[in-house]
Formats: structure tokens, sequence, C-alpha cells
């Protein structure tokens, strides 16, 4: 079931000046209930500016964004409750960090949404677990922690309003592949345990494969490609004519194939390429007679 | 809250105005802003005004932006405007008179030529310092007047190097602000409802990030600066130098001629002047 549907949604920054940009281009999207849906493309592709349509930080030229079954836009009064129901982590969140403890950061949302204090504490320690932050870090200034940690928090601070749609945008933007891990492999076990809707804007494709179930692909203010992971990254063509890339082990597979062996082409993580590369040679050997 | 930031901001171009020296369009803006404050006679303001006017069509800028520009100030050049009719007291019979308010002729006039003067001198002022010519322009003509002042060991360059980091540097803020208004907007955050109390309250979760990064951008400025040897403006050589060309000869003649033109105005016409 589609919890997120956009139809013909257009988005033009700065309009009637000479720095008029076109974002998107008559999008039409849905988003699944419970998966989590991975939003790739270039720089100036659209995807940030489609992500800010999510919970109405932007508002569509035309088109409508509906929301768990709701047009958000219907009552524009309204709109602040459209972003309790969808979470949105902002390209480098570390540096929207405040309070003076790293617990109030987390509270903040909670509190807005005016919940009662056991609530709130119940949630600050439930998101901290699942961003891998420990008790003690609670009581330290979130100024004194370093970069991968304020990302954390960060987090923390959105998963604690317990969102149904959890919008990430670049959340493994410059960590180093731990960091990176840590981070995304955090999302994915929050998602398996809360079942919420996760929406992460990336550029890397290896992530992507590993924690993404859909892929949408943007190109040019509109999408290119839209489906599972493996009905994306076998159209490596498509992808590459438009200047994106498929993951290094599907590279990896393709050049096999072009040496002509007979290797299936919608393999898209290192497990898959290895069982289908023994599975490959068990045969070979069958046949020989080894 | 929304950013308007089309007043200062550099309109790309290639028309005469655009390739003037910045210094010959200072002097210009300083001559200009003398003139409309010297001007009397309505023949003056009607000399300013078609002055304008063309300068605005030989920049090639649009109207619109310009207007776009002066509309948040609308509200001030009005309320100075309505001000000045209360204010004015003249020999003549008052037009309305309404217990302690009275109205003269002269009042009206004076508040509209007050209008006139300040539209004027906004359009002028950003048409030719900032629509036409870039902050570095800008800051570089002003280190270059400034110049003589070194010798009375005024801190020239560092002044205009401090002036060019600031004007560098609203963009980048302006974007910070709307990215940590949009990052706590995201989390519930609430600016636009409640006292005053709570609304200055509600303000603090964007203020601390962005002097934290602020902070953070000069430290990272200075080092960069540092890295590539910058130590102040001794000895420094300058990849575009400021060049007086043949127009800016004509640049300076035009500001002479206005100011005197406005001068000889006030004499001669003088009878048909309002101001006070």
């Amino acid at each position: 079931m589609s919890i997120i549907e956009l139809k013909d949604v257009s988005f033009v920054y700065g309009k009637k000046t000479p720095y008029e940009i076109k974002a998107l281009d008559n999008v039409s999207l849905n988003i699944e209930e419970n998966l989590i849906t991975g939003l790739i493309g270039h720089t100036g592709s659209g995807k940030s500016t489609l992500v800010q349509m999510l919970n109405g930080i932007l508002k569509p030229n035309s088109g409508t964004v509906i929301v768990d079954g709701e047009d958000i836009w219907k009552k524009p009064k309204k709109i602040a409750s459209v972003r309790y129901k969808v979470g949105m982590v902002m390209q480098y969140p570390e540096y929207q960090l405040f309070a003076d403890t790293v617990k109030d950061d987390i509270a903040y949302g909670p509190k807005n949404m005016k919940l009662s204090a056991e609530e709130i504490e119940k949630r600050v320690f439930r998101s901290a677990e699942f961003c891998g932050i420990d008790k003690e870090t609670l009581e330290k200034s979130p100024f004194d922690l370093s970069g991968g940690q304020k990302r954390r928090v960060a987090l923390a601070g959105v998963m604690a309003m317990n969102p149904k749609i959890l919008v990430l945008d670049e959340p493994a933007a410059g960590l180093d592949p731990k960091g990176r891990r840590e981070i995304l492999g955090g999302i994915k076990k929050y998602r398996d345990e809360s079942g919420t809707t996760v929406i992460i804007v990336s550029h890397s494709m290896e992530d992507m494969a590993m924690y993404c179930d859909r892929v949408v692909v943007m190109s040019d203010s509109k999408i290119l490609s839209n489906g599972t992971c493996r009905e994306v990254f076998s159209q490596s063509q498509l992808l590459k004519e438009n200047g994106l890339d498929v993951p290094e082990i599907t590279n990896v597979v393709l050049k096999l194939r072009e040496k002509g062996i007979n290797i299936p082409n919608d393999i898209y993580t290192v497990e898959d390429a290895v069982k289908a590369i023994s599975s490959l040679s068990l045969e070979r050997r069958a046949k020989n007679g080894i | 809250m929304a950013f308007d930031v089309s007043l200062g901001q550099y309109y790309e171009g290639k028309s005469l105005i655009h390739k003037l020296d910045p210094r010959t369009k200072l002097i210009y803006v300083i001559m200009f802003m003398v003139s409309i404050f010297v001007a009397k006679s309505i023949y003056a303001f009607a000399l300013l005004s078609v002055v304008v006017l063309l300068t605005v069509i030989f920049s090639r800028v649009p109207i619109r932006t310009i207007l776009r520009g002066l509309k948040p100030l609308i509200v001030i050049v009005a309320f100075t405007a309505i001000l000045n009719i209360f204010w004015t007291k003249a020999e003549s019979d008052p037009l309305w008179q309404w217990k302690f308010i009275t109205i003269y002729k002269e009042g009206l006039i004076n508040a509209g030529l007050l209008a006139l003067r300040i539209i004027l001198l906004l359009v002028e002022t950003t048409l030719f310092l900032s629509y036409t010519t870039t902050p570095i322009e800008l800051t570089d003509g002003i280190e270059s007047l400034l110049a003589p002042l070194k010798l009375i060991k005024l801190p020239v360059h560092e002044f205009a190097m401090l002036m060019t980091i600031a004007l560098r540097f609203i963009p980048t803020l302006t974007d910070e602000t709307s990215k940590i208004m949009n990052a706590q907007k995201a989390r519930g955050a609430d600016f636009s409802s409640g006292g005053l109390i709570k609304r200055a309250k509600a303000l603090i979760p964007i203020i601390i990030p962005l002097f934290v990064s602020s902070f953070r951008r000069a430290d990272e400025l200075a080092t960069a600066m540092e890295c590539r040897c910058y130590r102040g403006g001794e000895g420094r050589t300058r990849m575009k130098k400021l060049k007086f060309k043949v127009k800016d000869v004509f640049g300076w003649l035009f500001s002479i001629a206005l100011l005197a033109g406005v001068i000889l105005m006030n004499i001669f016409l003088a009878e048909y002047g309002y101001m006070i």
C-alpha cells in the first residue's frame, strides 16, 4: 500500500527572476508503506526538493502531495501536523543542534509535540539506543561530540518524534565507512522494529543496494526509473546514459558478461555475486566431470 | 519568515553602467546624493527624475526587479511622507482643518517631494552600487578611493577586506538560516504563534546553531587565508587592476554637470521651490 502519493508535482525556484531554476517537472510517485525507499540522482536532479515536498517545507507550484491518504495542502494552517507524521533529517543535520545537553536536544521535537515528561524520557532513551548513543553521552554538550556522534544525535532527535515516515537527506554524507554502516544499519534496525516507512536520499549506489528495498532514480527534475533494487540496477545502460553508475559489484558482473560468461545481469550485492559465481564454477566442474 | 534579498543583489549585465569603473560610480553616487539634498526647485527634481529614469534604462536592469527591491521600503517612505503632511506649517490658508490637525498645500507638496527624494535616492544608489557593481568591485573601489588615508596610518586595506568578507557571507548566512529554520520546523518548531516572549524563545534553536556555525566559518576562513600566506595589504598585487577609461571621464563630467545644473536651477528658478 502506498503511504505517500505525489501527483504531477512541479516546483520552480526563484520564479520570475533571472535565477529561475526548474527543480521538479510533473513528478508522480508512490512510496510504499514499511519499505526503505532509496532516492538517487545527481546534484541538482531535484532529490532534495522532492524530499522537502513531503513534509510541507516547500509547497509545490502545481500538483498534489498526499500523505497517509490526505492532501497535505488542503488546510495550509495545519501543515505543522504533517511535520509530526513525516520526520525529516536534513543534510548535515549536526549543524542544527543547540541545546545544553544531548538529552535536551533529542527531547526538543517530542516537547514541541507536547507529550508528557515520562513519554519524552522514554522516547529519548529508545531513540538514543537505536542510534548508538550511550547514557554517558546523553549528559554531554552536543558541541563536545565528534562529527559522526553529532549526526547520530540529530537523527535520534527526529526518531524520538515517532514519525510514521522517516525521511533522511544524505544521512551518511561525509562519514567514514564505519560511520556509514553504523548510521544506515541503525536506520534499518529501527525500521525493522518500528515498521516506519523510510526514505533515504543518497549518492552512493552501494549503500542503496545494501539497505534499500526499492530505488527511485531521478535525473533532470524527472523520475528516470522506479522499482526494486534488482529491477533498477539491471538497467545499467539507462543509468550510465544519464551519468549515473551502478554498484561496483554490478560493474564486475557486467565485465564478466562481456567476456562471455553466462552470469545473470541483475546482481547488485557481493553476496549474490559470490553465490552466482560459485554456482557457475560448480556447473563447469560438473560439465568437465571433475 | 521570508528573506527578500533583491535589494543589494548584483544583476549580471554588460551595459555601459556595468562597465564603468567602480570609483567613478562611487563619485557619481556621492554627487547625486548631494544634488538631491541641495535641490529645491521643482525643475531640479524633474531633471533628477529624468536622470534616474535614463540610467535605469541604460543599465538594462528590468524595472520590475528594481521595483521589487523597493517594495519592503515603501512603508517607511509612506510613513515619512505622511508625517510631513501634518508637520508642515505655512502662512497660507489651510486646505483642511480638524481640531489640532491642519493641512496646508505646502505640506502636501513637501510630502510628495520628500517621497520622491527618498525613492530617487534609493533607486539610483542601489542601481549603481549593487545592481551593476559586484561587491568585490565595490570594495576595491572604496579601498582605492580611501587610499590617501593610509598616509595618516588608517588601516584602509583591512577595512576593505572586512567589508568584502562581510558582504561575501551575507548570502551564505541567509542560506544557512533558512536551512536551520527548516530543520527546526521539521522538528515541530513554531515561529509564528504565541506572545512576544514565546516567539523570542522559539528563536533560540536558530540563533545558537547560527552563531556556532559563524564562528566555525570565521575560523576556517582565517586558516584558509593564512594557508595562502595572507598578511595584510602591504605589497599585495591584484589580478584585476582598476583602470580609468575614457567613459569614466565622461562619468565625472556628467556628475559635475548634474550638481552644477541643480545648483543653477535653485538660483535661477527659485520661485518654484517649495522645500523649506
